[in-house]
């Protein structure tokens, strides 16, 4: 047996030994609820969200029933058992693991008809299934019914366990029966296919047995071998060309949703009565005319409510950090501490990560507001509706989830580019997200359109997010003119579209918590090291201890980029160091001007008039027009280390990555300069 | 008739996939297949449009329909009628 080749193999489970410890995947269609289940049986906390594609890798977790202890494996959401896109192959790859003992088949009994697809193919693994019917509430809601004696029966007899992952219901019955079933052994398999096929199974059943005698799913192969599946021609390779003389794909497919359609008649009553509210909503989310103004408008409240409500929350922070700032220096005054230990705990750590920490209301309502819109179900509707949009750029409509995850944080949005079909749209939905404003630039929009524009602060930093999506999709349109739209084919739309739910409070919580703990850990960490850095730069030179910034390191290197950044109007050493110390978190920006002029807390108003002073003493002419090329650069150059090191990862090239830092470079300086050389001449 | 030429509201019976073959047999895993009954709920003048089939809802692109080859279906109306 080639062992390289060999999928089970390379996997990080340990095998399960004879004290009572079972390995255990949870699979099933994307959006049925494997997720839930696994935080409800795990009590892990991972996001969850109400459309196709929010898993996109493998996690495990531990349970324990009675004295068995449960490795349960998530995976990400699969129609088939086919290997197309990143995430079948991760899941088909879990499946055929050796070391998984049971699968715990996650099926949305509200849609019965298709997942029951994936369920047949489970089946001919030839491991302990358990089917987990989840959203049995969304069945007897809408008046169906499901025959639970005679489905189990049609299916070999599995274990079937109505649960309800949501209502955490049923949890422990699917615990048991995965155990039972575990011990009890397997079943046989029932679906029969036509002769011809069937006869075929049987001569490569053979083979396999007497070519790999340890394998375990001989079936399985034997009928993927039929499918002219690729991955099971290579891993076990057969002479099989007189067998094999064309693909029987088709056929087996179909013979499985004949099969399908014979259970679901004799087990599922009264389909008719589906309520048709989704169907209402959905007339006017996904109107042909409407459609993109109801999302534009979706999104302008969204940031409203982040600017507005955010800064009116953020004033109990603003009394909660004067409060320590003060009394962390009155505190290092009395105890007679050196007077630079003083100014870097104060002005470099407090000021650094403090003035980060208010923007949280804002950052908490951004993100309580997307966890509201994911949980909705409306997302997989965002795809139809701008289908047509990114279809002008060559792109599907499911390229534009990734993007709206953007809003959010670039790094997982570059990872939800792996539903994407081609890795042709990967890599051109990789290059345009970071365009899409994430939370981290929030706190300098916020900041620099408070300090210059007034009353119109909302309106200059929406109008950030407004330009980096334009760009983001014009970027997509210039690349596909360059390639002379010859990968239009590939622009194909194909994605499902979930039932409305009111969102999950439980689902809601822990997204948010997530993200704000994400937050809080990445001011404690690389903000509180960016912040000691950056006074370091600041406050030493080459003579030592230096008492103006402007002989200090930071000072050397700031001036090297004056002038470069000039000709945009950002001609200042300060800018140059806040920008190059951004490169660490965008947050930096904020927090490395907070040091600079030695603000305790940037985002007050005593604090933005000490940054608006020293800008003037330093950059007289600096205005409005001055901070909104600042603004723009923050929005498009290049992304935090975090992001460029994902997008490293994920498109597995250094060319590809710097050949995208190099882009973001340079239409960061060409925008900045334009928009302030030709606003120069109006104002 | 292609599915992209379908009018919202009515019902299909699908007579032939001709997409490339990875998405083709993207769609017949998701259920579409020969002789599958296809209910067209929404769609745009040029574009995409969303389909039900075997209880749940697709949104499918502008390539993808046009790509699939369906006939009238006259509805005995089963479904609706138990309403």
């Amino acid at each position: 047996m080639n062992m390289k080749n060999n999928p089970h193999k390379n996997t990080s489970l340990k095998k399960s030994d004879q004290e009572n410890h079972i390995n255990v995947a949870c699979i099933g269609n994307p959006n049925c609820g494997k997720t839930t289940l696994f935080n409800a049986l795990t009590g892990a906390k991972l996001k969850v969200a109400n459309w196709p594609g929010v898993t996109v890798e493998r996690v495990e977790g531990e349970a324990v029933y009675e004295d068995t202890r449960i490795t349960l494996v998530d995976t990400p959401g699969i129609y088939s058992l086919t290997c197309y896109t990143i995430e079948e192959k991760v899941t088909r790859q879990c499946a055929m693991d050796d070391d998984i003992d049971v699968i715990i088949n996650v099926v949305d009994a509200s849609s019965l008809e298709r997942n029951l697809y994936l369920t047949l193919q489970l089946l001919e693994l030839g491991k302990p299934i358990v089917l987990a019917l989840n959203m049995m509430d969304v069945v007897k809601e809408r008046g169906m019914e499901i025959d639970m004696h005679r489905l189990p029966e049609m299916l070999g007899d599995i274990p079937v366990v109505p649960v309800s992952a949501a209502k955490r219901t049923g949890l422990d019955i699917l615990l048991h029966a995965v155990i039972h079933h575990y011990e009890e052994g397997m079943e046989e398999y029932i679906l029969d296919y036509p002769e011809e096929i069937e006869s075929k199974i049987a001569k490569l059943e053979a083979m396999m047995a007497a070519q790999y005698p340890n394998h375990s799913a001989v079936r399985w192969h034997a009928i993927k071998l039929l499918e002219d599946d690729e991955e099971v021609k290579q891993d076990h390779p057969l002479s099989v060309v007189n067998i094999v003389d064309r693909s029987y794909e088709k056929e087996i497919i179909q013979s499985k949703y004949a099969y399908i359609e014979k259970v679901v008649g004799e087990t599922l009553f009264h389909k008719g009565k589906k309520a048709a509210s989704t169907d209402k909503i959905d007339r006017l989310l996904t109107h042909s005319v409407w459609g993109i103004p109801v999302f534009l408008a979706v999104m302008c409240i969204v940031f409203f409510l982040t600017f507005t409500v955010g800064d009116a929350l953020k004033g109990i922070f603003e009394t909660g950090l004067a409060f320590v700032s003060e009394g962390v220096a009155a505190v290092l005054e009395g105890l007679g501490v050196a007077e630079w230990l003083k100014s870097l705990m104060v002005d470099g750590i407090i000021a650094g990560v403090g003035g980060i920490l208010t923007f949280l209301p804002n950052i908490f309502i951004l993100f309580l507001a997307l966890a509201i819109l994911e949980d909705s179900g409306y997302m997989a509707r965002v795809a139809y509706v701008m289908d047509s949009v990114m279809g002008k750029v060559g792109l599907s409509g499911k390229a534009f989830l990734p993007m709206i995850l953007g809003f959010g944080c670039t790094v997982p949005a570059i990872m939800a580019t792996r539903a994407l079909e081609t890795e042709h749209d990967r890599r051109k939905t990789m290059l345009v997200t970071p365009f899409m404003s994430c939370s981290a630039r929030l706190p300098v929009y916020v900041l620099f359109s408070d300090m210059f524009f007034g009353d119109y602060a909302v309106i200059a930093a929406f109008s950030m997010y407004v330009i980096g999506m334009l760009i983001a999709i014009f970027s997509a349109r210039v690349i596909n003119r360059l390639e002379n739209g010859r990968r239009a084919a590939n622009e194909s739309l194909l994605i499902e579209l979930p039932e409305y739910k009111r969102p999950n409070a439980r689902t809601i919580r822990i997204y948010v918590w997530n993200k704000v703990k994400d937050y809080l850990s990445k001011a404690g960490t690389t903000i509180f090291i960016a912040s000691i850095i950056i006074w370091f730069v600041l406050n030493f030179g080459m003579t030592g201890k230096v008492e103006n910034p402007a002989d200090s390191f930071g000072a050397v290197v700031g001036r090297m980029l004056v002038p470069v950044l000039a000709p945009a109007g950002l001609g200042m050493w300060q800018i140059g160091v806040a920008l190059l110390s951004g490169v660490s978190a965008k947050e930096v920006v904020v927090a490395s001007f907070a040091v600079l002029f030695g603000v305790a807390n940037a985002n007050s108003d005593a604090g933005m008039a000490v940054i608006v002073e020293n800008i003037h003493s330093m950059y007289p002419g600096f205005g409005p027009l001055n901070a909104y090329c600042l603004m723009l650069f923050c929005l498009l150059y290049v992304p935090c280390v975090a992001t460029v090191a994902t997008v490293r990862k994920e498109s597995g090239s250094w060319k590809f990555t710097v050949g995208m830092l190099t882009f973001q470079l340079i239409l960061a300086w060409s925008v900045a300069v334009i928009v302030f050389q030709v606003g120069g001449m109006f104002l | 008739m292609t599915l992209y030429e379908a009018q919202k509201g009515n019902s299909y019976c699908i007579k032939g996939l001709y997409v490339e073959p990875a998405i083709t047999r993207r769609l017949e895993a998701l259920g579409l297949n020969d002789g599958t009954i296809i209910n067209v709920l929404n769609r745009k003048k040029h574009g995409a449009l969303i389909v039900r089939v075997r209880g749940t809802r697709l949104a499918l692109g502008k390539h993808i329909s046009s790509n699939i080859e369906i006939s009238e279906y006259q509805e005995e109306t089963v479904d609706e009628h138990e309403k």
